[in-house]
């Protein structure tokens, strides 16, 4: 310190010194006044001579200077050693606001005297203190940051091992800067003929497919990220593979290269899989045509059938007819029931041709709907009345329940006449003498009605559920003949019904325990559909 | 005067049937076995009503009504086909016929008759 060598000295000496540093400095006396006090004193502290010299330090600047840790300075630790270096103070001023200052303290005798004086350098350190602070705080940030580089590295590392997908990064130059762990599973490559190596010649230059050197060298200079580049290669070590190539570009956290990281996706075996269900596709197509044409011949087939048997049929039905109407004299007992055997058969046989006929056209959906407003309630009485004879004949039962306010539908006329034929023919069939039958009608909703129709005879077992909807199945019972049915009449009703938007269901307790079968038809059929 | 029914039809059978029960009717009938003889019989005799059948072994029976229609002298005879086809092809194929009915086969021999006077004008 400058003030070491004053003992030695002139006081003018000294005060020159005093007033050339450009530190301030103030020298008190033993009771703390001040004796003397540097130019740069008053220049920094904003005070005049004439309010300094002689005044007590803490009453300097209207008390600005009573501050705790001066006082403990000057007061505690100043008697006890003389010398006191870098004694931090930090201090608002209302002149010159918040300071932080660094004083070094030294107690000397004067030369001539006795008294000693204090000697008080004052290094004011608060912009030295601001670049500290400002430079700790960028160092904590470097350090944050570099601690953030390395967990970033880390966390991307530990991404790229952890990914099923193979992934490779690259550098600007295509060299291998980094590889996850399944890409040397996948590749079969080892780490030491991997790393740092150009792409292209990875594994015996197997790597260097044109696809790939368009996707690094054209494409991705252009744009910096690229999904679902498909290349398809021939590789020696694991074969043909197509794999979809997703690259980005992308700038290290710190340094300007860029990296190239791709992640290569196998698609070999989707790919075939793909493959092979386009080709079983195809195949389906195929089929179905196939099918279509088969079910247009059969339609076909059956339609070229029943015209051919209907030729010989008109022969058959027309002469026993005649035969039997006596046109051309009278017939003997025999001669007239074998000439009505010959008559039905050859009308149950019509009866087979058409329903058979009727099927094909619905399985093929060439059955046509020609539509009109039917006033159903109306059409339900005349319908019970055609099948009276046939109900009294057999001295059964029939009870009507037709709502009031049945509304009239739209509707194919002799198709729900055929419907209802079937249905109330079999309830006949199948119910013995004496028992009952009945149809039921009602409004369903705003948009339907409902029709049931039912009878206490043989019903239906329940294993036989599914097969009288199969065609031509037919129960043997004591009560129905075998020239009686088709089998197809249910059938039949089923899809005529289901051609009009609506649906039939048949239940049944079991055996003996009576059929009840009920269908809905919508209030315009196309609406339904 | 007895009303004139030509019939047209190859299987012998169907017409012996339909001459039958339209001569029962007091009908005077002709008959012939293919289009060829029809027409000839039809221009000759020029019949009140014509029946034919659709598949005649020279011709459609429809292609012969058409020529009876061209010609001035037999244009005014109806000609009720008799068919045995039920696809909706088929009786597209009668309904294009012009002054035409149709009845399907088998037919009913109670009702024949009746049903052929009924295109008579």
């Amino acid at each position: 310190m400058i003030l070491k060598k004053s003992e030695a000295e002139s006081p003018t000496y000294a005060e020159s010194i005093i007033n050339t540093v450009r530190e301030p400095l103030i020298a008190l006396d033993q009771d703390l006044r001040v004796v003397s006090v540097s130019r740069s004193f008053y220049e920094f502290f904003k005070v005049k001579p004439e309010e300094t010299v002689g005044q007590l330090i803490y009453d300097l600047g209207n008390k600005q200077w009573d501050i705790p840790k001066l006082r403990e300075l000057l007061e505690t630790i100043l008697p006890q050693e003389t010398t006191f270096d870098n004694y931090e103070v930090e201090h608002d001023f209302a002149t010159i606001g918040r300071r932080i200052m660094l004083l070094n303290a030294r107690q000397i005798q004067r030369v001539f005297g006795k008294e000693r004086i204090i000697l008080l350098a004052i290094e004011d350190i608060t912009e030295r203190r601001d670049i500290e602070l400002g430079l700790e705080k960028v160092r904590k940030e470097l350090e944050v940051a570099k601690l953030l580089e390395d967990e970033a590295r880390e966390y991307a590392e530990s991404i790229i091992n952890t990914v099923r997908e193979p992934l490779i990064a690259l550098d600007q130059d295509l060299r291998v800067v980094s590889v996850s762990r399944s890409f040397y599973e996948f590749f079969k490559v080892k780490p030491e003929e991997t790393v740092g190596q150009l792409i292209y010649d990875l594994g015996n230059k197997q790597w260097d497919i044109p696809k790939l050197r368009e996707l690094l060298e054209t494409i991705l200079p252009q744009q910096a990220t690229f999904d679902n580049y498909e290349v398809e290669h021939d590789f020696a070590t694991i074969g043909r593979r197509i794999m979809l190539l997703n690259a980005r570009q992308i700038q290290r956290v710190f340094g300007k290269e860029r990296i190239i990281l791709l992640a290569i996706e196998d698609i070999t075996e989707r790919r075939d899989i793909e493959l092979g269900l386009e080709k079983a596709h195809e195949e389906l197509k195929e089929l179905a045509v196939e099918l279509e044409r088969t079910a247009r011949v059969k339609t076909e087939f059956l339609a070229n059938m029943s015209h051919e048997l209907r030729t010989p049929l008109n022969s058959i039905n027309g002469f026993s007819e005649v035969l039997s109407d006596e046109t051309f004299g009278p017939l003997n007992e025999k001669q007239k029931m074998y000439v009505n055997n010959v008559l039905t058969s050859g009308k149950h046989l019509l009866l087979l041709i058409n329903q058979i006929l009727d099927m094909a056209k619905l399985e093929a959906n060439k059955m046509t709907l020609s539509l009109s407003i039917l006033p159903m309630k109306s059409l339900l009485h005349e319908f019970s009345m055609l099948v009276a004879d046939m109900v009294s004949r057999k001295k059964l039962q029939m009870s009507l329940d037709i709502a009031e306010d049945l509304p009239n539908i739209e509707a194919d006329e002799l198709k729900i006449k055929e419907i209802l034929y079937n249905l109330l023919s079999n309830a006949v069939k199948f119910t013995p003498e004496g028992g009952q039958i009945g149809m039921q009608a009602r409004r369903k909703s705003v948009s339907e009605i409902e029709i049931t129709i039912w009878d206490t005879g043989i019903g239906i077992a329940p294993e036989n559920m599914e097969k009288i909807f199969e065609g031509f199945f037919r129960v043997d019972t004591p009560y129905s003949q075998v020239t009686e049915g088709t089998g197809l009449g249910l059938p039949l009703a089923r899809k005529l019904v289901e051609l009009h938007g609506g649906k039939l269901i048949v239940e049944s307790k079991g055996l003996n325990k009576g059929t009840l079968v009920r269908f809905i038809l919508p209030n315009k059929p196309y609406e339904a559909m | 005067m007895r009303k004139k029914a030509l019939v047209v039809d190859d299987n012998k059978n169907n017409l012996t049937l339909e001459k039958d029960l339209l001569e029962i009717a007091g009908f005077e009938v002709f008959e012939a076995e293919n289009a060829f003889n029809g027409i000839a019989i039809a221009r000759k005799e020029i019949p009140d009503i014509i029946i034919m059948d659709v598949r005649l072994p020279d011709m459609r029976g429809t292609k012969a009504a058409m020529i009876l229609h061209q010609d001035k002298e037999t244009c005014e005879i109806p000609i009720v086909f008799v068919t045995a086809s039920v696809m909706s092809e088929g009786l597209e194929e009668v309904e294009a016929v012009a002054n035409s009915g149709f009845i399907g086969k088998p037919i009913n021999t109670r009702t024949f008759a009746k049903e052929i006077s009924q295109y008579i004008k």
